[in-house]
């Protein structure tokens, strides 16, 4: 195989190979999260503000490394990231450290982990691997459906005995799209959403807990807990609102400068925008991450191995799973499960997780031209 | 084309269809932002004014009460105190215990609050607690990053004079109880701080006092906190009105101090227009402990005090007034014609009627009583013998006249009408015919009658005015009164002052003392009244009469006095009964005396005096 120069070699070569469009827009969409968690505390540099511009910086410098590592070494990576990462979640099962009532942290003497977040990636990386792997043929067989369910439904079972319905979800449906994805029949798809439509309401039944079900029945019913939980989302609601179309001006929000609508500097970081800039502000945000998502799938569908199409296509929708889940919620077209909005709201786990899979995103596009064998993998 | 690129077209499509649907997501939270935001965003706006701004009802300063001489005795001072505002905040319990590591928050107190917290909406502030010292205003002031919904506040608050001698006529103001609320849907008692008038002066001219609610435009944040506040001129409240009482603080004061431990009432009033310049009932109490909020111990100690402080004696406490009454049934006989003032009666200590015998106070005997010396000398034969003449029923006749047996106009709540007893009364109290032994009694002003230190008063002015039957008043307002004619015989009034005058001014007279006013040519009248409590039975009397000293507080006999001056141009009639004061009259006497003097002296009579001298 012939190989440029500059294709490969070196550090050099392979920054020039990056598509750089990518890192803009992320870099813009977390600045502007920087702008509005400034505005959410009220113009306090350091109450958060500052820290999410240093997590931005270390989180691009993090995807930049990742980019330029062989992809090959990721390839590698796959299941061993998987094991690892099901073995965490074990640990926390056993070990963790509860906060809030969801024991979602492991305490690792240096730091506390969420290896619910780290599981995210893995998850999307392992189905990436078996599909790889998997001869074509066996793709709509038992083993290549079944096999699939099996490695979504391990993490997402445990994930949602922490209990945390958002990130349960945040595995589950991307695993889902890479099945689709991997070409799977459209009949075998079909019954499987028939078999969902049985299965939901039982899930709901026994799935959920208590606080869920009732976040759900909020939802649907606002006037059920006029000062509980619905107060979040009605008080959303009015600061979204009264933005109108373009907005009250930055740092003039009414209903941010008063407290009233709270997490909104995390979770709920989209009423400030809301509210701020108006529809205007908002259809600007979502084209941001339309042309993050956009960008992604292009370079997808470039990809010459099964491995890498999977891969990105699932770190893509799990990207924009946060980013709908959460407009939803706070647009009050979905209940609140507390799912932040990406490289905007503030939080340094998610920015970094998110980051991570960007980095896999272009090592991938760096590296797309070296051959990653098929059949090699642990399973099969 | 191979398996593989078919695959890869699958995907390309496969993926097409995924990113159509996230355009559709998008598609569909972008025309949910245009509802909120283009269709709707004028009732979000409105509602996040509402959020935003707030009114706040302002409370007026209460008017003040403030006596002839210009002294606020009903005043207003900075209170700092605690609320919350229970809609802000998600645990109440944990608020409150945090709170009461600053001060001191009691069971009874909290469960006052939590009754509040329900009883209100939750966006109504609830008071926690008031009065706190600054120290206490500063500590929680700093703290209240960590409580949210909680509201320290400085505000007014009433202030009585400490020594408590206008209590019962200033009465006392609190919070508003349910019965208030009820009747009165003024938003201003809805407000925590807000304190109506309960009793007295207070509750009398409550609305005058209020004021009227003003209110002020704030942005409030989520937590209740007031971020920013716009203040309008035309919004401001208007507070209440001064209200201006007849009384002289300075004399009234001076009169509580003469009391000292006494229990008892005294009364100074002005013979020409009814004003009262003192009202007092002894021992009083501290008007601001019921501001603050009464303590079981203070109600305790209160209660379980024999002299009662807060009974207000001297217009709701009945009393025998004893030889002061002897002015009625004198009067009584010589309108009615049945008394000849120079007839003579001879007093030889005691009346026998039927089997009964009546004593004279003095058991020797007085000798040939005529009526102005049965009066200086108080002689209760002659009364007997008088009263057995006249019957009850002209004797009540002129009590009413005089102003016993009766209730005035003054304002405030608790006056006793007294008793004027009657045969009718007898019949339906006692179930027994009225006697001539009970007139006795009656003439001596003991047995049935009852009457209060104000109208022992109201009689002294009437009898020093002459003219017109004076009533008193408190409250300034309305210009002196049309009193009545008094209707009464001037030569009979003449003889009747006189004999007054003896009692004060002649030696042998039972308030005789030398240059009693202390002003040049300023003299005085009245009587003196020894009121029994305890009968005296045949046998106590066999062995001796005990001396009063002797005797436990209750059961001696209560002094009394009314009396007036200068007699000759008569400008203040007086009052005072000292409960159980023993000893005769001579306490009530010297305190009288003594009132009438300050009432004279800043009149201006000490003036007067002194040029008298200088020339």
């Amino acid at each position: 195989m012939i190989t440029r120069r500059s294709e490969y070699g070196g550090l050099r070569g392979k920054l020039f190979e990056i598509d750089w469009l990518l890192p803009t827009l992320i870099f813009m969409t977390g600045l502007l999260g920087v702008a509005m968690i400034y505005a959410s505390t009220k113009g306090v540099w350091d109450a958060g503000a500052q820290q999410h511009l240093t997590r931005l910086i270390m989180g691009l410098s993090l995807m930049i490394l990742i980019a330029v590592i062989d992809f090959r070494f990721w390839f590698g990576m796959a299941y061993p990231a998987y094991l690892a990462s099901l073995l965490l979640l074990i640990g926390v099962e056993v070990f963790g450290v509860s906060v809030n009532g969801s024991q979602r942290w492991l305490d690792i003497y240096v730091t506390r982990i969420q290896p619910s977040e780290i599981m995210k990636l893995a998850v999307v990386l392992a189905l990436a691997r078996f599909y790889h792997d998997l001869p074509d043929w066996r793709i709509s067989k038992p083993t290549g459906v079944l096999g699939a369910l099996i490695i979504i439904a391990l993490p997402a079972l445990l994930v949602l005995r922490q209990p945390d319905l958002g990130t349960t979800l945040l595995i589950i449906a991307p695993g889902l799209m890479i099945i689709f994805l991997a070409g799977v029949r459209w009949r075998i798809i079909g019954s499987g959403l028939i078999a969902a439509a049985i299965a939901v309401p039982l899930f709901y039944k026994f799935g959920l807990k208590d606080y869920q079900r009732e976040r759900i029945w909020t939802f649907l019913d606002p006037s059920r807990d006029p000062s509980g939980a619905s107060y979040h989302i009605t008080q959303s609601k009015i600061a979204l609102g009264s933005g109108g179309v373009n907005g009250k001006g930055f740092m003039k929000g009414t209903q941010a400068n008063l407290d009233y609508v709270p997490e909104n500097r995390t979770d709920f970081i989209f009423t400030v925008i809301g509210e701020q800039f108006g529809l205007l502000g908002g259809i600007g945000m979502m084209a941001l991450y339309m042309g993050i998502a956009a960008i992604c799938m292009i370079i997808a569908a470039r990809m010459k191995n099964v491995f890498s199409k999977l891969m990105i296509a699932g770190i893509t929708a799990t990207f924009m799973l946060y980013v709908y889940i959460n407009l939803a919620m706070v647009t009050g077209l979905a209940p609140v499960v507390g799912v932040p909005l990406p490289l905007i709201s503030y939080g340094g786990t998610v920015m970094l997780v998110v980051l991570a899979g960007f980095g896999l995103i272009l090592s991938a596009h760096v590296h797309r031209n070296s051959d990653l064998p098929r059949g090699a993998g642990l399973l099969l | 084309m191979s398996d593989r690129e078919k695959l890869n077209k699958e995907f390309s499509r496969r993926a097409l269809v995924l990113g159509g649907g996230g355009m559709t997501l998008f598609g569909i939270i972008g025309a949910r932002l245009h509802n909120l935001q283009v269709v709707h965003g004028q009732d979000y706006r409105t509602l996040s004014e509402n959020n935003q701004f707030n009114f706040q009802i302002i409370v007026p300063d209460r008017g003040r009460i403030i006596d002839r001489n210009g002294f606020a005795l009903a005043t207003n001072r900075m209170d700092y105190r605690l609320m919350i505002v229970p809609e802000r905040i998600e645990n109440i319990d944990l608020t409150l215990r945090h709170l009461s590591t600053f001060l001191d928050i009691g069971e009874r107190q909290s469960q006052r609050i939590q009754r509040d917290i329900k009883r209100n909406r939750g966006f109504v502030p609830v008071l926690i607690e008031d009065h706190l010292t600054w120290e206490q205003f500063a500590a929680l002031n700093l703290n209240l990053p960590d409580l949210p919904g909680v509201i320290p506040q400085s505000g007014q608050t009433r202030q009585y004079p400490p020594d408590g001698e206008f209590s019962h006529i200033l009465g006392y103001v609190g919070k508003p109880g349910p019965k208030a609320l009820e009747e009165d849907d003024n938003p201003l008692l809805r407000q925590p701080t807000f304190q109506i008038g309960k009793t007295g002066v207070e509750a009398v001219v409550d609305k005058r006092l209020r004021g009227e609610r003003g209110r002020l435009k704030v942005e409030v944040n989520a937590l209740g906190r007031i971020v920013r506040e716009f203040p309008n001129e035309s919004d401001a409240a208007r507070p209440g009105e001064d209200v201006y009482l007849t009384i002289d603080s300075k004399l009234q004061t001076q009169t509580a101090k003469a009391f000292g431990e006494e229990s008892g009432g005294a009364v100074v009033m002005d013979v020409q227009t009814g004003e009262l310049r003192v009202l007092l009932s002894m021992p009083t109490f501290d008007a601001n402990l019921f501001v603050s909020g009464l303590t079981q111990a203070d109600m305790d100690r209160m209660n379980a005090d024999e002299k009662r402080p807060q009974f207000n004696k001297v217009i709701g406490g009945g009393y025998p007034p004893a030889s002061t009454f002897k002015m009625v049934v004198a009067m009584a006989g010589l309108e009615n014609g049945l008394i000849n003032p120079n007839e003579s009666v001879f007093c030889k200590g005691k009346v026998q009627l039927g089997p009964r015998t009546f004593h004279c106070w003095k058991r020797r005997g007085h000798g040939r009583m005529d009526m102005r010396n049965a009066v200086k000398h108080s002689c209760d034969s002659y009364f007997y013998t008088m009263a057995e003449r006249i019957g009850i029923d002209r004797i009540k006749q002129m009590g009413l006249r005089m102003g016993l047996g009766q209730t005035f106009d003054i304002g405030i709540e608790g006056q006793s009408p007294g008793l004027l007893p009657d045969d009718e009364w007898k019949r339906n109290h006692l179930n027994d015919a009225w006697r001539t032994g009970d007139s006795f009694n009656a003439s001596i002003g003991q047995g049935f009658v009852l009457a209060t230190p104000l109208q022992l008063a109201v009689m002294a002015a009437r009898l020093a005015n002459g003219k017109y039957a004076v009533t008193p008043h408190l409250i300034v307002g309305g210009g002196v009164p049309d009193f009545d004619l008094l209707k009464v015989n001037p030569e009979h009034l003449g003889h009747m002052q006189s004999a007054m005058y003896a009692v004060c001014e002649e030696p042998g007279g039972t308030a005789y003392r030398p240059n009693s006013m202390g002003f040049e040519g300023v003299k005085m009248a009245g009587k003196t009244g020894t009121g029994q409590v305890k009968g005296i039975s045949a046998a106590e009397r066999a062995v001796r009469v005990r001396r009063n000293e002797e005797l436990p507080w209750k059961f001696r006999d209560h002094s009394i006095f009314v009396g007036y001056a200068p007699f000759d141009n008569p400008r203040f009639a007086a009052s005072c009964i000292v409960e159980h004061g023993g000893s005769g009259a001579r306490k009530a006497a010297d305190m009288v005396r003594g009132m009438l003097r300050s009432a004279l002296a800043s009149d201006g009579y000490e003036t007067r005096a002194n040029l008298t001298e200088d020339m």
